[in-house]
């Protein structure tokens, strides 16, 4: 995750309460969903950015998710998202997250 | 429907720079500063690769076109640790040079004395360069010029903030200077940056010109596309790369300017020059590139981690070459256009739709219908140990994706579309390098072969990097195989089978085919209409056009030639032949276009000896003469007449007008009174015009044989003109007018036609008109006292209308009153009954009356 992005993910935190705050990712492969779900939790695995050792563990969820899908008006997520979960290996991605989630969240 | 721009040749390049790696990329200049005792800086080293491993990389040898794309696919991944069979440091579309070479390019680019290297490296430097006949001998003596010992090197890179040129890593070579002490954009590594870029973009330019086929003398355009500024610190972005590198790679007649749009850049440059030349603008513009110091070695950290060499260790540049239509390479099809608006969104749904799925749509194509798609060609053996992925194939599945959602493809062919529609990318990750224009290279062979019939090019760029947006951004266009029927040479068109039973079969004509507005079908059809008669029509076209036509005409390969436009000499009529709408009759129009003689009635006269010939070249036996009732058309007349008097075989027709008369009303024009219309040229011009598309409503002349032979004492090549508003008919028509003549032995009957007006007395009687013109002058001058004023009923007609006052005053100076008036078939001295008689006998012998 880009060091801007970490750092807005921090002052949001620390604005609304890390409790408050839900993480949404769209990032195309399990990996890279994988690594901005465990800087939003564990902190910055590659100690670069403003979250390097910061534990928010916040809560995280991707897009394609059926937890998050569910909540979305089927027309919007098929217009914003319906091609490219042809392309994405959900299955994959849920795996990653919920693996991420079960390890670092704090507030599920 | 025609005249895409082609894209006539494609140069891609490398430089192994793997010292720059370390010096010049930023992953290992930041890393430097953040972490200078770092593992990775120690590690770094041990992976750079040697310059035989970068050639024999087989992603370079597709590059430069020594492997296929599908080489690639076909090569077990990862890449890195094979090699392609007899690699070499030349290819089809370009090189690879060694890091020694390209900083004595980077020399030769430097004209501000910014860069030296060590004075024996300078001359070996020198001596390598020269063996690839890339440079002038004065560039490369540039080379030994403003050089330095290795003492002073050092201290300039010690003491003077010069940033280093290294080989093997660590031996210090040469420097590149700062060009200001202050002004932070000429700092040294600024310069360093800009002169890399230029130096690689100068060797894609002269590859270019090595590896196709053009004269580099005819680019009149550079379009550079890179991702750097250059511009002191008053105007950051100041730019022009374009121009400062044509000129070293030696484009003379070039200009050029600089297009910017992060990655997307060179997709957008294409844009610029595809519109540029299809708007005719220009007809040669090169979009040019060089590579990108910063970018060297990105993604080192991942690479030395997982134990691969540093993938990243080269400099790229292309130079594209987009031209006129020639009916053989690839079209850019300006008007199947892809744009991600500001409104337009990031979801990459919406993204591939704005790219992909829109334009196609608006063409009328399915997605399926793009044969190979070129988005990002990021080599995913840099990408992936980067965690960044294959960036081509998770654009075909996107692709595919969209395929899927707009029922072009069923979800189950998703793999199927990725390995068909897609390539393995090959390009270096530098940035703007791989956005699409890797592939236009391979895509000439792919579309000249039959293999591929449409591809798309795709750029996309992430504006956001630049702080000014948090857009993204990108275009794409279509190119299609060029069919040969829209603009080309006829080699590459369809067999036209001329008619050997046809009356003109046998004669051959020189058509220069280009300016027409009607597009190149109308030029295939008038082909196909005039070999239905016999006639072989030999097209040339572009710039070379009239050089073809008059070659044709002058080795005897055609008799005749047909032509938008000619300049002929003064003395030459052009003769027209129209089909008048009262009676279907032809009649032949002298003259159209020529300017047969600078005095008014002198050209009238001889354009009517021209259309005489004409007429009797295309077979009219005794052709009538008509004057056209215009101005010096009575003066005309007398001329003519005198020459009939001398004997000179001529017919004067007969106005459809109840008065009758040799002067012919617009009503004769319609009915084709006579055989030949005699007129100036503008209103002959004119004529021609509403004659052959009064049917059509103006813009297509559909009717006739075009606006005739150019005619004239001596000339003897048989040029026929027809306009660029003639439709394939007319064009037809004046290679059949043109077959006729020659069928007729056209130089035969000129000669002799002027044989007999000479013996006539033409020059006596054209001569005739001068002193009466003197006369007039005299008249003009003297203040002649009017008589007393009559009344006048009686009229004398005949006369100029611009001689009308010098015969009144011709007249008041015999005491005889008159005035000047405008009868219905033209300007009349009146007079009174009385005076008529006297009156003619005066005015005739006064020459205003014959």
């Amino acid at each position: 995750m880009d060091l801007e992005n970490q750092k807005r993910v921090l002052n949001i935190s620390e604005e609304f309460g890390a409790e408050n705050v839900v993480v949404l990712l769209g990032a195309a492969e399990a990996e890279a969903a994988g690594l901005a779900a465990e800087t939003v939790t564990n902190g910055d695995p590659t100690w670069a950015g403003p979250l390097a050792g910061v534990q928010l563990g916040l809560t995280v969820y991707h897009i394609c998710e059926d937890e998050i899908k569910s909540e979305v008006d089927a027309g919007v997520y098929d217009e914003q998202v319906g091609m490219m979960e042809m392309v994405m290996d959900v299955p994959a991605i849920h795996e990653e997250m919920e693996n991420i989630r079960s390890q670092y969240c704090k507030y599920l | 429907m025609n005249g895409y721009p082609v894209v006539k040749g494609a140069a891609y390049t490398l430089a192994a720079t793997p010292s720059m790696v370390i010096y010049n990329g930023t992953t290992q200049t930041t890393e430097r500063v953040v972490n200078p005792s770092s593992e990775y800086l120690v590690e770094l080293p041990k992976h750079l690769r040697s310059y035989e491993d970068v050639i024999s990389y087989i992603p370079n040898q597709v590059y430069i076109g020594n492997a296929h794309y599908d080489d690639l696919a076909n090569t077990e991944f990862p890449y890195y640790d094979k090699k392609w069979e007899g690699a070499k440091e030349d290819g089809k579309f370009g090189c690879i040079m060694p890091e020694d070479e390209f900083y004595g390019v980077m020399h030769i680019c430097d004209v501000f004395e910014l860069v030296m290297l060590e004075n024996s490296f300078a001359e070996q430097v020198k001596e390598k360069l020269a063996k690839r006949e890339m440079f002038t001998e004065e560039q490369l003596e540039s080379i030994l010029k403003n050089n330095a010992d290795q003492a002073e090197l050092e201290r300039l890179v010690n003491e003077e903030h010069s940033e280093g040129l290294y080989i093997d890593q660590t031996h210090l070579v040469g420097v590149v200077k700062r060009a200001h002490d202050v002004d932070v954009n000429l700092s040294a590594h600024v310069m360093l940056e800009n002169l890399v870029s230029k130096a690689s973009n100068v060797i894609s330019l002269i590859e270019l010109k090595k590896k196709n086929n053009f004269d580099p003398a005819s680019v009149e355009y550079v379009i550079d596309c890179c991702e750097e500024a250059c511009g002191d610190m008053n105007q950051r972005g100041g730019g022009n790369f374009a121009k400062a590198a044509a000129e070293i790679a030696g484009y003379p007649n070039a200009t050029g300017s600089d297009v910017r749009g992060f990655c997307a850049g060179p997709a957008h440059a294409m844009l610029h020059a595809a519109a540029l030349v299809k708007a005719g603008t220009f007809k040669n513009v090169v979009v040019t590139a060089g590579g990108c110091t910063a970018k060297l070695g990105m993604n080192g950290k991942d690479h030395v981690k997982k134990g691969l060499p540093i993938l990243e260790d080269c400099i790229a540049g292309f130079s594209v070459l987009v031209s006129a239509d020639d009916g053989v390479h690839p079209q850019i099809r300006t008007d199947i256009v892809g744009r991600h608006t500001i409104s337009t969104g990031s979801a990459p749904q919406k993204v591939i739709g704005s790219l992909v799925g829109d334009p196609l749509k608006a063409a009328g194509l399915k997605i399926t219908e793009i044969d190979k798609y070129a988005p990002e060609l990021q080599n995913p053996d840099i990408t992936k140990p980067a965690g960044a992925g294959d960036v081509p194939e998770a654009n075909y599945k996107m692709i595919a994706a969209l395929a899927v959602m707009n029922k072009d493809l069923d979800r189950s062919e998703i793999a199927n579309f990725v390995k068909k529609h897609g390539m393995t990318g090959w390009a270096p990750t530098q940035g703007h390098i791989p956005s699409g224009v890797p592939y236009l290279g391979p895509l000439m062979d792919d579309c000249m072969s039959g293999k591929v019939h449409k591809a798309m090019i795709i750029g996309k760029g992430s504006l956001f990097l630049g702080r000014m947006t948090n857009l993204f951004d990108g275009v794409s266009f279509v190119v299609q195989a060029n069919d040969g029927t829209v603009g080309g040479k006829s080699a590459a068109k369809k067999e036209v089978k001329v008619c050997k039973t046809a009356n003109y079969y046998g004669t051959k004509i020189a058509f220069a085919s280009e300016g027409s507005e009607h597009g190149q079908d109308n030029i295939d059809l008038a082909v196909e209409l005039a070999a239905k008669k016999g006639i072989e029509a030999i097209v040339s076209e572009g710039e070379t056009a009239h050089k073809e036509m008059e070659a044709a005409l002058n080795d005897g390969t055609a008799q005749a030639a047909v032509t938008m436009h000619y300049p002929f000499p003064i003395g030459v009529s052009t003769v027209g032949k129209v089909i008048t709408p009262a009676r279907g009759k032809a009649m032949y129009i002298a003259n159209t276009t020529g300017t047969s003689d600078t005095d008014r009635v002198s050209a009238l006269v001889k354009n009517a000896i021209a259309g005489i010939i004409a007429a009797k070249a295309d077979g009219v036996e005794h052709p009538t003469v008509g004057i056209a009732n215009i101005d010096g058309a009575r003066a005309c007349e007398k001329a003519l007449k005198k020459l009939k008097e001398n004997g000179f075989d001529i017919t004067f027709a007969e106005s459809a007008r109840a008065d009758g008369g040799v002067e012919m009303r617009g009503n004769d024009l319609l009915l084709g009174t006579a055989d030949v219309m005699v007129m100036d040229s503008l209103t002959g011009n004119l004529m021609m015009k509403m004659f052959s598309s009064y049917t059509t409503g103006g813009q297509y002349e559909a009717m006739g044989y075009g606006y005739g032979p150019g005619i004239g004492e001596g000339y003897d090549k048989l040029i026929m003109i027809v306009s660029r508003a003639s439709g394939a008919p007319v064009i037809a028509g004046a290679m059949e007018y043109a077959a006729n003549l020659v069928a007729n032995d056209w130089k035969k009957i000129a000669d002799e036609t002027y044989a007999a007006a000479h013996a006539a007395g033409l020059d006596d009687i054209l001569k005739a008109s001068a002193p009466a013109k003197a006369a007039e002058a005299e008249a003009e001058e003297e203040d002649v006292p009017m008589p007393a004023k009559e009344v006048v009923t009686a009229a004398i007609p005949g006369i100029e209308v611009m001689d009308i006052d010098n015969a009144v005053k011709a007249l008041w100076k015999a005491g005889i009153y008159a005035e000047g008036g405008m009868g219905c078939t033209g300007p009349i001295v009146q007079i009174s009954e009385a005076n008529k008689d006297k009156a003619v006998e005066i005015l005739t012998k006064a020459g205003f009356i014959g």
